[in-house]
């Protein structure tokens, strides 16, 4: 299968829940789906379409919004993203459609605040145990205070 | 009665430090919990406030092993980003350099995973002949570690004929070493022992777990990136994807070993179908990306990088994100590590399935021992986990 014929078999079993697919580039595909159609469709895409793998799951600070990106395939990668609201960050876990995602769930909870409902083992993964809660550092509105340089930083 | 063994968290020279707390049953593993939050530095962070240039020099000090992996995969992501290819030459001689890093990066676990094992021998031998591909290193890119030879829209130097002739002789000299390493593997009963059916781990669990890289591939899956989404001229170099099917650690040594010789026939091709031109594009040190998003992924010594960017059209990245193959092939371990049924894990097996993803957390380890029931601590230095590890090499032999 190359691309297009995986784009077009996404679009014809999804139909209007795909808010937008295109291809962006050799082996990127890009898909955008409503967050009820997310775990569907990253089911469709890695077990029914037998791209399998899950290669890395990464959310971003749209604004008003965060976004949730799978990124599933070993030759050619589908992009399946997803926007939920900053004030109500909740998604379906997709650690029992693709268990690789455990980790990276954890990753974009504790660097984002994302929350993925029914995952087993929702903890801090990388911040340090004390890290205030409530603030994630991926987050646009965060801005680290710059450490002061230990010398020639004025004030010696 | 069960103990919780932590291994961890400090190694001084891995990207990722764990922390590994095992809950033992006598000498048997029986759960595992990992902890890989000891060296977060913060660097996607980082990359959003650097200029693509700046962003560069901090990519590549991810990871100190895989450098250039990094680099590479940093410089095709912007590349991408802007619509450009580097040149032929370029591609070329970033597979040399590539290549060479891998080799490097082969030879130093191998010579590590055998310290483990208790085969000094071994070590001295693989790191001595590490050296000749840090010294290649060094003539070719003008730096032993952090290589800093890729750049955006190419390469920083040439290669020239004087480097080209030793690199060659150093390949030869390589050649011939690893065909002895070979006879020595398959002939040694204590290598046989302390690896064969150790850390069993079938092709469907692999590819569920995610797991990626040179651990897949002893699954005996046939992915490897270069194969799969072909970069930086390895869609015309010809090389062979090694894979071994006996799912253990004895094919993870295996396969880093084909590993090896494919790098050096793949360095090879690449000297000798070199094109010429340029080396590199001309880029000014400021500019601004298009609006857009762009992945790119690169085979390093571990497995598969994946970095993932967004530009909203300004001087830095909007998001950088950085997949290290470690993380994925962390539940791996956790799975491995975890007895079974008939398939029994016990402490002193630690360090080869761990060294067997290749983290090389197990060689600075300190391991405290908890005695739950008689509230007692004890303390296990790096020597005495290896003391452990090594006197099972020794009783097996």
């Amino acid at each position: 299968m190359d691309e297009k014929e995986i784009l077009q078999k996404i679009v014809e079993r999804f139909g209007e829940k795909v808010l937008d697919a295109k291809v962006i580039g050799a082996r990127r595909i890009t898909v955008r789906v409503p967050p009820e159609a997310y775990k569907e469709v990253v089911s469709y895409v890695a077990h029914d379409l037998g791209l399998s793998f899950l290669s890395c799951l990464s959310g971003i600070d749209r604004g008003e919004n965060l976004e949730v990106v799978a990124h599933i395939g070993y030759s050619i990668c589908v992009l399946v993203r997803t926007s939920i609201p900053k004030d109500k960050p909740e998604i379906e876990s997709i650690t029992d459609v693709l268990p690789a995602a455990s980790i990276y769930e954890r990753e974009a909870h504790d660097l984002l605040g994302i929350v993925f409902k029914g995952h087993p083992n929702l903890k801090r993964i990388f911040l340090p145990e004390d890290w205030p809660k409530g603030v994630y550092p991926l987050r646009k509105d965060y801005a680290p205070s710059h450490p002061k340089p230990l010398r020639g930083g004025g004030g010696e | 009665m069960s103990f919780e063994v932590p291994i961890g968290p400090q190694h001084p020279i891995h990207v990722e430090p764990l922390m590994l707390r095992l809950k033992v049953d006598g000498e048997l593993i029986v759960d595992v919990d990992v902890d890989v939050s000891y060296l977060h530095r913060g660097i996607e962070k980082g990359l959003e406030v650097r200029t693509y240039l700046q962003g560069l020099y901090l990519a590549e000090r991810i990871c100190g092993i895989c450098n250039c992996a990094h680099s590479l995969c940093y410089c095709l992501n912007v590349e991408q980003l802007l619509g450009k290819e580097a040149p032929p030459r370029a591609k070329y001689l970033r597979v040399i350099v590539e290549e060479l890093s891998r080799m490097h990066s082969h030879l130093l676990w191998l010579g590590h995973y055998f310290h483990t094992l208790g085969f000094e021998t071994l070590f001295m031998y693989f790191w001595r002949d590490r050296e000749r591909v840090m010294d290649m290193l060094e003539l070719i890119t003008g730096n032993r570690v952090t290589t800093a030879y890729n750049t955006i829209g190419g390469v920083r130097r040439d290669i020239t004929p004087e480097a080209e002739s030793k690199l060659r002789k150093a390949l030869d000299y390589l050649e011939e070493r690893m065909r002895y390493y070979d006879k020595v593997i398959d002939s040694e009963p204590t290598i046989l022992a302390r690896t064969q059916g150790v850390g069993l781990l079938k092709p469907e669990d692999a590819i569920k777990l995610g797991t990626v890289g040179p651990h897949l591939r002893a699954s005996g899956v046939k992915h490897d990136v270069r194969l799969d989404d072909p970069y930086s001229g390895h869609d015309e170099i010809p090389f062979n994807v090694v894979t071994w099917d006996t799912c253990d650690c004895y094919g993870r040594v295996k396969v880093r070993m084909g590993e090896v010789r494919e790098c050096i026939s793949m360095i090879r091709y690449a000297l000798d179908h070199l094109p010429s031109g340029d080396y590199r594009l001309k880029i000014p040190p400021f500019f601004k990306a298009p609006e857009g998003e762009s992945l790119s992924r690169v085979e390093a010594p571990r497995g598969e990088l994946v970095h993932y960017s967004i530009s909203n059209g300004g001087t830095n990245p909007y998001r950088y994100k950085v997949r290290t193959p470690t993380l994925a092939n962390i539940l791996s371990v956790t799975y491995m590590l975890k007895s079974r049924g008939d398939y029994e894990v016990y402490i002193a097996d630690v360090p080869p399935i761990l060294g067997g993803i290749d983290p090389c957390i197990c060689c600075t380890a300190r391991v405290v021992i908890t005695d739950e029931a008689r509230k007692k601590r004890r303390i296990l230095t790096l020597s005495d986990l290896e003391r452990y590890s090594q006197e099972k090499g020794a009783r097996r032999r």
